[in-house]
């Protein structure tokens, strides 16, 4: 394959589209990761459910796609501040803080095979899909299907305006504060639990969204889910933890760099160079590419 | 005394299983006694470290597949040794990266390993031997393999148990409860960590040398996330800071798998979910911790 002008700028806006979905997953994962330290595995079942849920409204309702995220967005909301209520805080506020990490990871575990075999009991293990908004869109000389653009379009808008509100709202300034210092921001008068279960449900709300749109882009199965788990885990290390900005620009990094991948290589290799870069960003810049 | 000899007719019961039991329940203990292996020799490290380690099925996986290579070169139980000394130097490599990292990022790069493990794999066995898997031929019965697993678990279970006691262990314990101070009263930190790391990762190597033989094919999907997953599970269901609470993790696990697994899979990994739940957030010692309350 010869390098030419037209591959670039398909890997160019390839990667973006890809890396659009991946920043808004993990932006999601960041909010719980990043204040909590609570490593949520089931994060990518939220995706899973998502879709399912935009595919059953879509086919069987009629329900335009897009506007399925007005529904599971705000019952994702609804059901992360449940379960961090239930689940997260008991753990959060109890005796052992130093057992925090691996009992939050064991019990999202737990929240990870419920979700995925309820999904197997109600929708089967077969793939499911629809078509929505396939419509070819030249530019350039390169073809790309409207659905991916769309798809991606919206991720970033919804990542962007988050990443705003966190920046100028009270509330953003509050989760701010607690991720750059916990004590200090509870000692001025922020409650953290309450913006724990904001935080929390928020990110699971990303996830959900995410995945109403990815369901219009491939087929859906009840095992999508970790798959995007730890593309998310990679983006926010890359991106540094707690560091909206820089999670945001190492979901589209990410993104070009696999779509690139697999353009000139296959995608065997692909898998294998991302986690190099991780290794590699871990061991040198634990804090991540854009760090402080 | 009692505690002996029970301990005494726990090991003649084992010695003798395979020879009274029928074929099923023959493959089930061995099955069993594989995590038993595989969780207590996860918590003689990760549970005085506190280091969350999820390269179980990378180590797992690199013993399975060192065995499917070198089983028609070399006698029984040689494979299994050639097993456990790859996942070991495998560890010796992972560790000297991975172990400056705390917490979460090591967690995550330990998980990222099985995977990296099996496209690696995967990438050399296509473009430089054009296979993609491993016919075992004329593999040992069920028998030896038993007895070889035993012989792994009993050896694990010895090191978890000597461990404690020596100034390794001690010395483990101080890196899980503040590894800056430990640094500061003079205990090589990293020389520590990597060589027991590198300890847990041979028995891991061993277990799946071990089990390797019972698929007879065998291809880079063995190194299998999820066994890293149940391993983690079993020992803190278990109890992770005592060599009796991973033991017992993976035999409730293992026994309830095995009964409900076949008939009710979706069921019953949904009930195991929320099982998982209930022990998290009611019995943050695990079993083996209220098994101690109740005597206390």
């Amino acid at each position: 394959m010869t390098f030419s002008p037209t591959l670039l700028l398909d890997i160019v806006v390839g990667g973006l589209t890809t890396g659009g979905i991946y920043a808004l997953v993990a932006l999601g994962l960041n909010l719980q990761y990043g204040l909590m330290r609570v490593l949520n595995v089931a994060h990518g079942e939220f995706l899973m459910l998502g879709a399912y849920v935009t595919y059953s409204l879509h086919t069987g309702w009629g329900v335009n796609p897009l506007l399925t995220l007005l529904i599971t967005g705000p019952t994702a909301f609804a059901v992360g501040l449940v379960l961090h209520r239930a689940l997260y805080a008991p753990l959060l506020t109890g005796d052992a803080p130093e057992a925090l990490e691996s009992r939050s990871l064991l019990l999202s575990f737990g929240v990870m095979f419920v979700l995925q075999n309820a999904a197997l009991l109600i929708w089967s293990a077969d793939l499911k899909g629809y078509s929505y908004l396939a419509i070819p869109l030249h530019w350039l000389g390169t073809v790309f299907p409207a659905n991916r653009v769309l798809a991606a379009a919206v991720a970033l808008a919804l990542g962007l305006a988050f990443y705003v509100y966190l920046r100028t709202s009270l509330t953003g300034k509050a989760v701010r504060a607690l991720m750059q210092e916990p004590d200090g921001a509870q000692l001025v008068g922020i409650q953290s639990s309450r913006i724990h279960g904001l935080c929390f449900g928020a990110g699971i709300a990303m996830s959900a969204v995410t995945g109403s749109l990815v369901s219009m882009l491939f087929e859906l199965t009840p095992f999508m889910g970790l798959p995007y788990t730890v593309t998310a885990l990679v983006v926010v290390i890359l991106g540094g933890l707690g560091n909206m900005l820089g999670c945001l620009l190492a979901g589209l990094l990410l993104g070009l760099v696999e779509t690139a991948g697999v353009y000139l290589a296959s995608s065997d290799i692909r898998l294998i160079s991302s986690y190099a870069v991780l290794s590699l960003i871990l061991v040198l810049k634990p804090s991540g590419l854009f760090g402080r | 005394m009692a505690a002996r000899l029970a301990l005494a007719g726990l090991g003649a019961a084992l010695l003798a299983a395979p020879h009274a039991l029928p074929a099923y329940h023959r493959s089930l203990a061995l099955a069993i006694l594989a995590d038993v292996a595989l969780a207590v020799s996860w918590a003689f490290f990760s549970g005085p470290t506190r280091y969350l380690s999820l390269a179980t099925g990378a180590f797992f996986g690199a013993g399975a597949y060192t065995t499917a290579v070198v089983l028609a070169r070399l006698p029984w139980p040689l494979p299994v040794l050639a097993a456990a000394a790859v996942a070991a130097v495998m560890a010796l490599l992972v560790g000297t990266l991975a172990l400056r990292l705390r917490g979460p990022y090591f967690a995550v790069f330990t998980f990222g390993l099985a995977e990296l493990a099996k496209h690696t794999l995967i990438w050399y066995e296509t473009s430089v031997t054009g296979t993609v898997g491993r016919l075992m031929l004329a593999p040992p019965g069920t028998i030896t393999l038993y007895y070889t697993v035993l012989g792994v678990a009993a050896l694990a279970v010895t090191t978890a148990v000597w461990l404690p006691r020596s100034r390794w262990g001690i010395a483990l314990i101080g890196i899980g409860a503040d590894e800056e101070r430990a640094e500061t009263l003079g205990i090589d930190t990293t020389r520590i960590k990597i060589g027991v790391f590198a300890l847990s990762a041979a028995f891991m190597g061993a277990v799946g040398g071990a089990m390797a033989p019972r698929w007879t094919y065998l291809d880079p999907q063995v190194f299998n996330p999820l066994v890293s997953f149940q391993t983690v599970i079993m020992a803190l269901l278990g109890g992770a800071t005592t060599v009796i609470g991973p033991a017992l993790g993976a035999v409730f696990l293992g026994l309830l798998s095995e009964t409900l697994l076949v008939q009710f899979r979706y069921l019953y990994m949904l009930s195991l979910g929320l099982v998982l739940i209930v022990v998290v957030l009611l019995l943050p010692a695990g079993l083996s911790g209220l098994l101690r309350k109740r005597r206390a």
